[in-house]
């Protein structure tokens, strides 16, 4: 036997380690923030009109902020509540893992303020939004709660369709960005914070 | 090398799967049955084994409840079997210091 197995063991110890930390916050409540401020926001756009891109941008923008504060804040609470550290290496991979779709997705939104004003692309932009977001989701989805993998793919799979659907049908698209943002960023983290809520509690075993 | 360094590593603690469980519940008050099988990718019957190996030892307490009219079977490491999981893991960094280079 040699050193380099027991340095193995203890790698496996903390990836354990760590996955467990991260396997046990719950993740219900801030899918829920994230689907009460997406269904808000596709509320608000509809009902005010705000189809400009430059409109449709800063509306989502500033609905993903508020969203991105309220998971931090949950989390933070809920790191206060177990008398745990807010900032552990685990949160700092998932954190990690979620930045570089997180951002391709930015950058499309930058691309798309600096070019057309033409509303009709709103929708193709959710799309791009739509997949990014599932991309970064199930980036991060290892260290993250079951079921998670899943929603990145509906996520993925939706955005894709979606996407491919409108650049078939150009000059046709009956497709709201507005609606899309809506079902996908509102309705489907809503749906899956409700089952996680539902699970996550107690899951029932052999 | 020191091979009393091995000598000292708990047996029990050492076989794979129950490392596995171990680590896994050393980082959170209490993992369900069902948490632990799919974080580690285990089959019911492997994971009561392990279960039972180190219940047996007192390492882990294990609280069977119903949720939602459905058994529900949680586990949690034990003051003893924290003890053990901190002994093993000293045990390993020594191992490992010995064997650095100087």
């Amino acid at each position: 036997m040699d050193s380099k197995w027991a340095e193995e063991n203890l790698q496996t110890i903390r990836t354990l380690m760590e996955r467990s930390a991260v396997y046990r916050r719950a993740l219900a409540p801030i899918m829920l923030c994230a689907g009460t401020v997406g269904i808000i926001a596709a509320a608000a756009g509809l009902v005010f009109q705000l189809n400009s891109i430059h409109a449709f941008c800063e509306l989502w923008l500033g609905a993903a902020a508020l969203a991105i504060t309220g998971a931090f804040l949950i989390a933070r609470r809920q790191a206060l509540k177990h008398q745990e550290c807010f900032w552990t290496p685990p949160t700092r991979r998932v954190a990690q893992a979620l930045a570089p779709a997180l951002t391709g997705g930015a950058s499309m939104s930058v691309l798309y303020l600096t070019g057309t004003n033409d509303g009709t692309f709103a929708a193709l932009l959710a799309c791009l939004w739509i997949l990014f977001y599932g991309c970064a989701i199930h980036a991060a989805g290892f260290f993250m709660a079951r079921g998670i993998k899943l929603f990145a793919w509906i996520m993925i799979a939706g955005g894709s369709g979606c996407f491919v659907f409108l650049v078939l049908n150009q000059g046709n698209w009956n497709l709201s960005g507005h609606w899309l943002m809506g079902v996908f960023f509102g309705g489907f983290h809503l749906a899956y914070g409700g089952y996680l809520y539902l699970t996550e509690k107690g899951i029932p075993s052999t | 090398m020191n091979p009393e360094a091995f000598l000292q590593l708990d047996r029990v603690i050492h076989e794979k799967g129950r490392l596995a469980i171990m680590s896994m519940l050393a980082a959170t008050p209490e993992l369900s049955f069902t948490e632990l099988r799919d974080a580690l990718s285990m089959t019911d019957g492997n994971l009561t084994t392990h279960i039972r190996a180190l219940q047996h030892e007192g390492y882990i307490a294990v609280a069977k409840s119903f949720h939602q009219k459905r058994p529900l079977t949680k586990c949690s490491l034990t003051p003893s079997g924290r003890k053990a999981f901190t002994q093993y893991i000293d045990v390993l960094e020594k191992i490992v210091r010995q064997n650095k280079p100087q």
